[in-house]
């Protein structure tokens, strides 16, 4: 195991170069985020190492406050992202919510699939009932279409659920907050948008079901 | 105009610029990875092979692959509040099993960080509605080294100490696992690490875990060699 003690040497090592040159060439960096922080955006992303995001955002630590999981799954009774949205909009009072999918995903396309995972198949679950709920589209596309449809889907379901959470629905009326819906694609690193666009009549029924007071 | 809309629609103004902000940086990110290397997305288009799986805090202060200095396709990440391991949270467990099973990553590195907020909301006597049962983990970490933290008399000093000790006990929960404990058993990894990112100065502390000591001392209790359906999946 010399070998990989040996890399894992280097990203200690890495780690202070990177530390000198920020305070090189951004002194005043280090001290401003030891005072706290203020981020704009709440990413929420893939586990996949091929989506990092502060990267691919050409942002800086400080900007984006992350939460990555397998396959960018929101699972309504899903503690861990809940307390992360929770505490980005409510506590820190971000402005943008961004929910990114990415082409190659390895976790929608073991749900395009029928080989029993274990514990990844109840994460899986939501990607599942989407497959069923959109079978024909699916069925009727290349393997590979059907398999960006199924990302494009999962992001589109995802920001459904958010926008369902209290937290979240108070946040848009009071003070402006964006839900955006992102595809990465990882085979050229360019970010898109997917339009979310919704009828009055189902913000409207959002509002009715889902609206809760204190 | 009443002042509430034109107010409304300053900050859409606003909020419309720092969007489109993104996607311009996105394209310079995009130049510059081509720059150096042309081939660099096509050869991402290919696969994921990452040697390290990375579990930290959301804090944006903290972003994995600046601090590592690690590029695009090089680290695995799950990010989460105050980068804990509860062991019946099915979101972190998904990340371990596809890390360690599907991707046989080589390490699994926690790294916490001074300062952490959701530690100090932990070692605060405050009700936060839905983040009490995240963070009562946080708690059950002090009451698990509450003598030792007891004994701290220095606020920041034991601040420190308890987020350093929250690693930890997050790393002895990666190892509570299936998956590590019989990847490590036929393959000698992953190994794993518990780091603290010091915000004052952007470095990373070692703990310096003793790997194959923590591993021996969980599996007294903890021991899962073999699996009894035949799976190759369990976490």
């Amino acid at each position: 195991m010399t070998g990989s003690t040996d890399r894992f040497t280097a990203a200690l090592e890495r780690n202070k170069e990177w530390a000198a040159k920020v305070s090189k060439e951004q002194p005043e960096l280090f001290p401003k985020l030891a005072t706290g922080q203020q981020p704009e955006i709440l990413w929420i992303g893939c586990s996949d190492s091929r989506c990092p995001e502060t990267s691919l955002l050409g942002l800086n630590p400080g900007d984006v406050f992350v939460h990555r999981n397998i396959a960018n799954v929101l699972h309504a009774g899903d503690l861990s992202s809940g307390a992360v949205v929770e505490y980005a909009v409510r506590h820190l009072l971000v402005n943008h919510i961004v929910l990114c999918g990415h082409t190659s995903c390895g976790g929608v396309a073991a749900a395009m699939g029928n080989k029993q995972l274990g514990i990844l198949d109840p994460w899986l679950m939501p990607l599942r009932q989407i497959r069923e709920q959109n079978l024909a589209l699916l069925q009727s596309l290349s393997p590979e279409k059907a398999m960006l449809k199924l990302v494009e889907l999962n992001v589109q379901e995802g920001v459904k659920m958010l926008k369902q959470k209290n937290v979240v629905l108070e946040a848009i009326h009071e003070r402006g907050l964006q839900v955006h819906a992102l595809i990465y694609d990882v085979g050229s690193g360019v970010l898109r948008e997917l339009h979310t666009d919704e009828t009055e009549e189902a913000i409207k029924a959002r509002l009715t079901s889902f609206k809760t007071d204190i | 105009m009443d002042p509430r809309t034109s107010g409304l629609r300053a900050v859409s103004q606003y909020l419309k610029q720092s969007h489109e902000r993104i996607f311009e940086n996105n394209r310079k990110w995009v130049a510059t990875k081509r720059q150096v290397d042309p081939d660099f997305f096509t050869k991402l288009a290919a696969g994921q092979k990452p040697e390290y799986l990375y579990i930290g805090c959301s804090d944006s202060r903290v972003p994995a692959n600046e601090i590592m200095g690690l590029e695009a396709g090089e680290v695995f990440v799950h990010r989460n509040i105050a980068n804990l391991v509860p062991t019946i949270d099915l979101n972190v467990m998904s990340v371990i099993n596809y890390a360690v099973r599907h991707l046989q990553v080589k390490h699994i590195v926690v790294c916490g960080h001074y300062n952490c907020g959701g530690v100090q909301a932990a070692l605060t006597p405050t009700d936060l509605g839905i983040l009490n049962p995240w963070l009562r983990n946080i708690r059950d970490v002090y009451r698990l080294h509450e003598q030792e933290l007891d004994g701290i008399k220095d606020d920041t000093a034991r601040f420190n100490r308890l987020v350093e000790l929250n690693v930890v006990e997050s790393c002895r929960n990666i190892v509570k696992t299936a998956a590590v404990q019989q990847s490590y058993q036929d393959n000698q990894y992953p190994v794993v690490h518990g780091w603290v990112f010091d915000l004052k100065d952007g470095l990373l502390k070692d703990l310096h875990i003793d790997f194959e000591d923590m591993l021996k001392g969980i599996k007294k209790i903890y021991n899962l060699p073999t699996s009894a359906t035949g799976s190759k999946d369990s976490c």
